[in-house]
């Protein structure tokens, strides 16, 4: 486990590069990237699922984008792009090609499935945080009509 | 020619911003409060996904309008942090709109890593997720071989030009045949799985989606459903490229491993 959260603050290390990230971001965005996908690994322990897993993984990641983003005054999506990499449904994309060439439509349709939820999931995931911190905007303008 | 200039800044601001792959909210917002330096009463940007107008009108003087259209969109987030900068330090007055207009034409053409670079990046998440998928130390280093093979096919199709389907589809093709040839003739004692799994995660959509949503949910549906389209189309590009690998593997040397 300690393994697989160090390989992921690698992945989205090395990702950041791919997408130009600011270097004074790149250690924030690849330590929210490793807190998510350590999420990802203890909820599908407890539950087996990588639908929730997915989805909880993104909204950490989210939060932490979030959070990042006031702190250091730069666009959220700096943060969140690379961070929600791990969680994508690239292995489930393979596995439904690989079952629809050997003819096994069963596993071939489980794992199309499981790619649409892992997606739904994410984007329900990245919807409820953005909104939440709408909110909280909203509420802090309520509070101080200068800021 | 004062609001000429003004206006030219805003849409370099604006199309820098769209080609980097901003959400399209960010950009509006940004242009518009360039636009408020001006001493127009009506200033209004308009950004779709693949081009945008301002327009600025008064009742008293000529209206000026100006299109532009964005060819060819990727990812760069340094270039949307950098805009970002200049148009807050824009709007403060810190900085006059030839010094604007300057520093955007600077942040164009800036690049922060080299090609090679890249290309090193592409290995490096390759071989970084062999492990997440449960790959051991031979996987690891068949996997950066794969990730190698993806990014020289990669440079080889950004300098074809192709569409985005053919460049996806050729690049998912390329790792899925590698990796099955190196299962079956080099290491057979590694998981073909794993080396092709781990870098087709850097062809994988995940970008294009994530804005997708963030557009949709800000009521930019034209832009949100024209990102979900390239992460569907990009999608399947990489299930077509990976079907055809696998088949073309069988076809020659029989039955999978």
């Amino acid at each position: 486990m300690i393994i697989q959260t160090v390989s992921a603050f690698f992945v989205v290390f090395m990702f950041t590069v791919l997408l130009e990230l600011p270097r004074r971001y790149v250690l924030y965005t690849a330590a929210s990237g490793a807190m998510g996908w350590w999420m990802y690994l203890m909820v599908q322990n407890a539950w087996n699922s990588s639908m929730m897993a997915a989805f909880v993984s993104t909204l950490v990641v989210a939060f932490l984008s979030h959070i990042l983003a006031r702190l250091k005054k730069a666009p959220v999506t700096v943060f969140f792009v690379s961070g929600t990499l791990p969680a994508v449904p690239g292995a489930a994309i393979y596995r439904s090609v690989y079952y629809f060439i050997h003819n096994d439509p069963d596993r071939c349709s489980y794992y199309l499935a499981e790619t649409l939820q892992v997606a739904g999931a994410i984007a329900m995931a990245i919807f409820i945080m953005d909104s939440l911190f709408r909110l909280f905007l909203v509420y802090q303008h309520r509070k101080t009509p200068t800021g | 020619m004062e609001e000429k200039l003004l206006l030219e800044t805003v849409v370099l601001a604006g199309k820098i911003m769209l080609a980097s792959g901003s959400e399209v909210y960010r950009v509006e917002d940004t242009m518009r409060y360039m636009l408020k330096q001006s001493d127009y009463p009506m200033a209004e940007p308009v950004v779709f996904a693949t081009g945008l107008f301002v327009s600025l009108d008064d009742p008293e003087r000529d209206s000026i309008t100006i299109a532009r259209r964005i060819p060819a969109r990727s990812t760069n987030v340094n270039r949307i942090c950098l805009v970002n900068d200049i148009s807050r330090r824009f709007c403060s007055g810190k900085l006059t709109a030839e010094e604007a207009y300057a520093e955007l034409k600077n942040v164009e053409s800036s690049m922060q890593y080299s090609n090679f670079m890249k290309a090193l990046g592409i290995v490096g998440v390759s071989a970084s997720f062999a492990p997440i998928f449960g790959g051991n130390v031979l996987d690891f280093f068949t996997t950066a071989i794969v990730g190698v093979i993806l990014a020289l096919s990669d440079s080889l199709m950004k300098r074809l030009r192709l569409n985005d389907f053919c460049m996806t589809a050729f690049c998912a093709f390329m790792v899925a045949f590698s990796a099955m040839v190196i299962q079956k003739f080099i290491f057979p004692a590694c998981n073909a799985d794993v080396m092709i799994i781990s870098p087709i995660m850097t062809l994988v959509p995940g970008v294009a989606f994530t804005t997708a949503v963030r557009d949709t949910l800000n009521g930019d549906y034209g832009a949100g459903s024209a990102r979900m389209l390239e992460a569907i189309v990009v999608a399947l590009a990489v299930a077509a490229g990976v079907g055809f690998g696998l088949v073309l593997f069988e076809f020659l040397w029989g039955g999978a491993a």
